[in-house]
């Protein structure tokens, strides 16, 4: 020890003599998790913090869930995809499967998502845009055309429609021979989080948790080899949380999901081993392999101290991830790569049991066969190419790794423990309490980044001033839909219509009543040939449609920037403007269609209010008449349409029209979002003014604004 | 768009119309002030209508108590005009706005006409553009004008001030917010609402409405005969939303027979036309660069003990 102690004073010397004289302690960091990241760790740190990392496979699994971990077999490859028709997609899987992917995981897309049937009316602009639209079990029997349910693992994200979907699921399968004792894969599932960051929730919170228990009721009995749920940070961190966030609300959601099953009379080891998790994985390397050792861990403890399972594997945390969509640029796309690789390195020394690695044009549009090949070969090449496989928890035991572990863990915690106090999740997500902390941190990164604090190579440093042209996955959805529609006319028509409209009955009374499984009466409603829309509509009729309370923040975003010169001009320009027209300058930030991505639109509202906007925000989901609507009504200057999932180009043209129909087409329109540059002369043409895409620098927008503004009424 | 366009849209009808002449009200620029007290003049209308003021403490359900009550009223056949004054300026910046948001099917209705306002910096505060906003929505044709207030400031006594009836929501936890509430507020109220009258928190309203009568008992009424109504509802629920409009709708009938109705709306212009006298002299004293000028040479000498206050006061007035 004594040996350890000088060492440290002379390593402390030596810093100081490089640093002329500063303190060692200097080169410390505060990270946005709200502890400090030591220059150097070492021994003495470990011991300190008294943490023993264990074996893996053994309590508490900081160093994996299973003791052989990559050295017997490696982690599943496991790519997100899905888009268009399923016929499509179809082709997609199977061609993917042939090149080294292991596992499927499903897309669908909005209007699936939000338990519409691509005939309804609220969602044209979305039918295959954004995954891959499904409207009855016969969708599904397309999807895994050649596909074989019985061996192939699959993956869904799906949330609002859960019912219908598992439903589409099963009667898939069994129309292919194969009982549901055979299926195998992950239903996400996970409702908790839409409410918080995802946004593609449908009934009202109290009903949807029904819905999970009764789908974990169904799996624990039926499914042994299905994962009832997919508890997930992953939308928390892309939606702007730190990874202290990301951890802290994810296990909070688990120990919710598990207390609402053990409260239905389930018993926690017949679910909790089927219990998997979903995290992201950003460009903070350290932090993020630290961040799965600490769920683990953390995860282990709070089951036992909470529900004293009796089977070790209701502790273990088995986790899939994603790499960071958010940390890839539209900006010198090829850069993604990398930062891909590295995201998927720390997966990897984490311990993940799958991964999807995304495609370099993620910010731009869907993935395209070549980039989705490249995002694919990041992961065989790391598996097949590397010897990191051959070593288990290869960076077990390192000072700073196990540190960071255990700051993390013990920041979560606390953050936990406060949840605890509001009465667990459901009753903090009722307050809004992480959402507004997620959308704090996601305007405090926005700020830093736009001040250029932090740097995004490609954005606000190191700019590529000529950047070459990308191509890209453009689905008709107009197209998709047509044929779409035909489809649903054609099981309307040949099918038995006492029989189906019985089975609907069925699942509305017992929405009504509290009584009987959900996903059982549904099963059978789609074996009668029902469709994923009049399966939500029958539980709708019964709960209703939830719509969600829209905070907003203010503040947080000057906060930061406040000391900047830049940013004082723009918001004297926008004060000069105010005293010239009589009023501050107006936008109604809006979000149409089903797309239900927010951050870009919360970060800009707030951002905008701070520097001397008045920001109207509207509701998410509206038609392009409810945002005209209130656009007139409130007399804004502009319209900022915030737009991600692929949209505009229907939705933004229609806009236009009613506007001018109603005598307001000195409105003007701002787009922004992920929008292809294939795709803005289309945009200008329509009417738009001014285009913003992913990487946009906020105040250099709202300058902008002011500028068309101004020209507008020139 | 010439004043006379203005004009006719907003009789017609026309949200763009009725949008921008609210622009016009709510306008701190001198030039618009003139002309949007010409076009107020212009479009008067004599049509019966009942403005309700909405008030109650941040987060209490105001907005979701309109959408519902608003819903309700188009069943009805009525038009109804939205007003939502939010009086806690922000200290630097503007405001953002997410009233709507908890509106969402009152909003997209034909027969609703919702605008909020910002208030940082407006001249006149918030009185005096809601009042003549709400103005602008009757002659646009609307029958029932709700404004929404933060019980906030001097905000509610304002709006209170300007409608035939004023409508608090209040929470279920009776016993905490008694103590919560402002002085004078208790004498203005017509109906007391206590809202989210649902889940684990009915019984909870019940008992409010209980202790509420009895406190309220001890005052004297705002009007002789007529004692403040209490009922509970849920507005997200849509409970006794009906109930809550038969209330509005007994007082008005009421008013209207005693003949206060008609004498209390005239008896509001009365005491609308002292502010407006008021505030312009205040305007006018304070208003000017040459006066202001004057003022902070008084206030320096006064600081240096050069002369003294009643001095320079009448010095001033003197100008
Ligand atoms: C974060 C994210 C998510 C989060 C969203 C969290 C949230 N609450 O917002 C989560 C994980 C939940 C998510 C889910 C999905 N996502 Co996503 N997501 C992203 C991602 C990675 C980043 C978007 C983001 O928030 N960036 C940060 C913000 C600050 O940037 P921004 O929105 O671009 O805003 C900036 C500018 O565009 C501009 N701006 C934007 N709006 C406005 C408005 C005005 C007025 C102004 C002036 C400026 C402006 O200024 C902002 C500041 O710089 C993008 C890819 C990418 N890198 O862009 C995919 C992406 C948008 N997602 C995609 C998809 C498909 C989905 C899903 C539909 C997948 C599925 N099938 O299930 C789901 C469903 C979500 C839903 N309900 O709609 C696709 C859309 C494909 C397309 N357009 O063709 C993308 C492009 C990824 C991809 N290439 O596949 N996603
Ligand atoms: N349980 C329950 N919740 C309600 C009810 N009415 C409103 N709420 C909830 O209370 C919160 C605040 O509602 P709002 O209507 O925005 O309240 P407000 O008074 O308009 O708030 P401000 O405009 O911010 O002052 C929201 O989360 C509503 O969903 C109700 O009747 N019951
Ligand atoms: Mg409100």
């Amino acid at each position: 020890m004594s040996d350890n102690n000088s060492g440290k004073e002379n390593w402390k010397k030596g810093v100081e003599k490089l640093l002329k004289g500063g303190k060692a302690e200097s080169l410390n960091r505060q990270s946005p998790e709200g502890f400090e990241i030591q220059a150097l760790y070492d021994s003495e740190d470990v011991s300190k913090r008294n943490t023993d990392p264990g074996y893996p496979g053994e309590f508490p699994f900081t160093r994996g869930p299973y003791s052989s971990m990559y050295t017997q077999r490696p982690w599943t490859i496991r790519q997100y995809a899905g888009f268009s028709t399923a016929e499509e997609s179809n082709k997609f899987y199977r061609q993917a499967l042939e090149k080294g992917q292991k596992g499927l995981s499903v897309a669908f897309d909005l209007a699936t998502h939000r338990g519409y049937d691509s005939d309804h009316p609220r969602v044209v602009g979305d039918v295959g845009k954004a995954g891959v639209a499904i409207d009855s079990v016969e969708d599904m029997k397309i999807l895994f055309d050649g596909i074989p349910l019985d061996k192939m693992s699959v993956s869904m994200t799906m949330n609002g429609a859960v019912i219908p979907i598992m439903a589409a699921y099963i009667v898939a399968a069994e129309e292919q021979g194969v009982s549901p004792e055979q299926l195998s894969g992950t239903i996400q599932n996970d409702i908790l989080k839409e409410f918080m960051v995802r946004n593609t929730y449908i009934y009202p919170p109290q009903e949807s948790m029904r819905l999970v228990s009764d789908i974990i009721e169904y799996t624990s009995e039926k499914m042994p080899r299905f994962n009832s749920i997919s508890i997930s940070g992953y939308h928390m961190q892309e939606a702007g949380a730190d990874s202290a966030l990301e951890l802290a609300f994810t296990l909070a959601d688990g120990l919710e999901y598990v207390k609402t099953a053990v409260e239905s009379g389930l018993d926690v080891d017949a679910f909790a081993p089927r219990l998997s998790f979903f995290f992201a994985i950003g460009m903070n390397f350290l932090m993020e392999v630290s961040k799965l050792r600490a769920a683990r861990t953390l995860w282990a403890e709070l089951m036992k101290e909470h529900f004293q399972p009796k089977n070790q594997k209701s502790l273990m945390l088995r986790t899939h991830c994603q790499t960071s969509g958010w940390s890839l640029t539209a900006q010198d796309p090829l850069n993604n790569v990398v930062r891909t690789t590295i995201e998927a390195m720390a997966a990897v020394l984490g311990g993940t049991q799958s991964l999807h690695t995304n495609s370099y044009d993620e910010a731009i549009s869907l993935p395209t066969e070549t980039s989705s090949r490249i995002a694919r070969n990041t992961q065989t090449i790391i598996q097949e190419e590397t010897d990191i496989t051959h070593t288990v928890d290869p960076l077990g035991g390192s000072y700073a790794i196990e540190s960071m572990t255990h700051d993390l863990k013990e920041k979560a915690k606390t953050i936990i423990n406060e949840v605890m106090e509001m009465g667990g999740m459901a009753k903090a997500i009722e307050e809004g309490y992480p959402k507004r902390k997620i959308e704090e941190a996601a305007a405090i990164k926005q700020a830093g980044i736009d001040k250029g604090d932090i740097t995004i190579v490609g954005v606000n440093k190191y700019v590529n001033e000529k950047e070459d042209p990308v191509d890209i996955l453009d689905i008709d959805n107009t197209g998709v839909r047509d044929g779409q529609v035909n489809l649903i006319d054609e099981i309307k028509a040949k099918r038995d219509k006492v029989a189906t409209k019985e089975a609907l009955l069925a699942i509305t009374e017992a929405a009504k009543s509290g009584e009987g499984n959900i996903l059982d009466l549904a099963v059978e409603a789609t074996r009668k040939r029902a469709t994923v829309g009049e399966i939500s509509t029958a539980l709708e009729q019964a709960w209703g449609r939830h719509t969600a309370t829209n905070q907003t923040i203010k503040g947080v975003y000057e906060s930061v920037y406040k000391s900047d010169k830049g940013y004082q001009e723009i918001k004297s320009k926008i004060d000069a403007f105010s005293e010239e027209e009589g009023r501050r300058p107006r936008i109604l930030v809006v979000k149409m269609g089903q797309d239900g991505h927010d951050r870009g639109a919360k970060v800009v509202a707030t951002a905008f209010a701070d520097m001397g906007f008045d920001v109207d925000v509207g509701p998410l989901f509206s038609t392009p008449e409810e945002a005209a609507k209130q656009a007139i009504e409130n007399d804004v200057h502009v319209i900022g349409v915030s737009t991600l999932a692929a949209g505009h180009k229907t939705l933004i043209p229609d806009l236009v029209k009613i506007l001018k129909k109603e005598e307001a087409g000195d409105i003007i329109i701002v787009a922004g979002g992920v929008i292809p540059v294939q795709d803005y002369d289309f945009l200008y043409e329509a009417g738009v003014s001014a285009i913003f895409g992913p990487g946009t620098n906020i105040p250099k927008a709202a300058s902008k604004v002011i500028d068309e503004i101004r020209a507008q009424k020139a | 768009m010439t004043i006379d366009e203005l004009a006719k849209g907003v009789q017609e009808g026309k949200r763009r119309h009725l949008a921008k002449a609210i622009t016009l009200v709510e306008s701190n620029r001198e030039a618009d002030q003139q002309t949007a007290q010409e076009l107020i003049s212009k479009v008067r209308s004599a049509k019966e209508t009942i403005r309700v003021g909405i008030s109650g403490v941040p987060g209490v359900g105001k907005s979701t108590f309109i959408e519902a009550l608003g819903n309700l009223l188009i069943e009805e056949g009525l038009k109804v005009a939205v007003l939502a004054v939010d009086p806690s300026s922000p200290a630097t910046g503007g405001s953002i706005l997410g009233d709507k948001t908890r509106m969402e099917t009152l909003s997209s209705k034909d027969e609703a006409f919702i605008r909020p306002s910002p208030t940082s910096g407006t001249l006149g505060g918030v009185a005096k553009r809601t009042r003549e906003s709400m103005m602008l929505c009757e002659a646009a044709g609307y029958d029932v004008i709700l404004v929404e207030t933060v019980g906030v400031g001097q905000s509610e006594f304002e709006v209170a001030s300007m409608v035939d009836c004023f409508l608090v929501l209040m929470l279920p936890g009776a016993g905490d917010s008694l103590q919560g509430i402002k002085r004078g507020i208790m004498e203005i109220i017509d109906i007391l609402v206590i809202n989210k009258a649902d889940g684990d928190q009915e019984k909870m309203a019940k008992n409010a409405v209980t202790e509420y009568q009895n406190a309220f008992h001890l005052l004297t009424p705002k009007y002789d005969g007529i004692g403040v109504e209490f009922l509970t509802v849920s507005s997200i629920k849509k409970k006794r939303i009906d109930a809550a409009w038969e209330k509005i709708q007994g007082l008005i009938s009421v008013l209207k027979e005693k003949g206060i109705f008609e004498a209390q709306r005239k008896e509001q212009e009365l005491n609308w036309f002292k502010r407006l006298v008021e505030d312009e002299v205040l305007r006018r004293l304070w208003g000017s660069r040459e006066n202001k000028k004057h003022a902070e040479e008084l206030v320096e000498k006064i600081k240096k003990g050069e002369i003294a206050p009643a001095l320079a006061a009448k010095k001033m007035l003197e100008k």
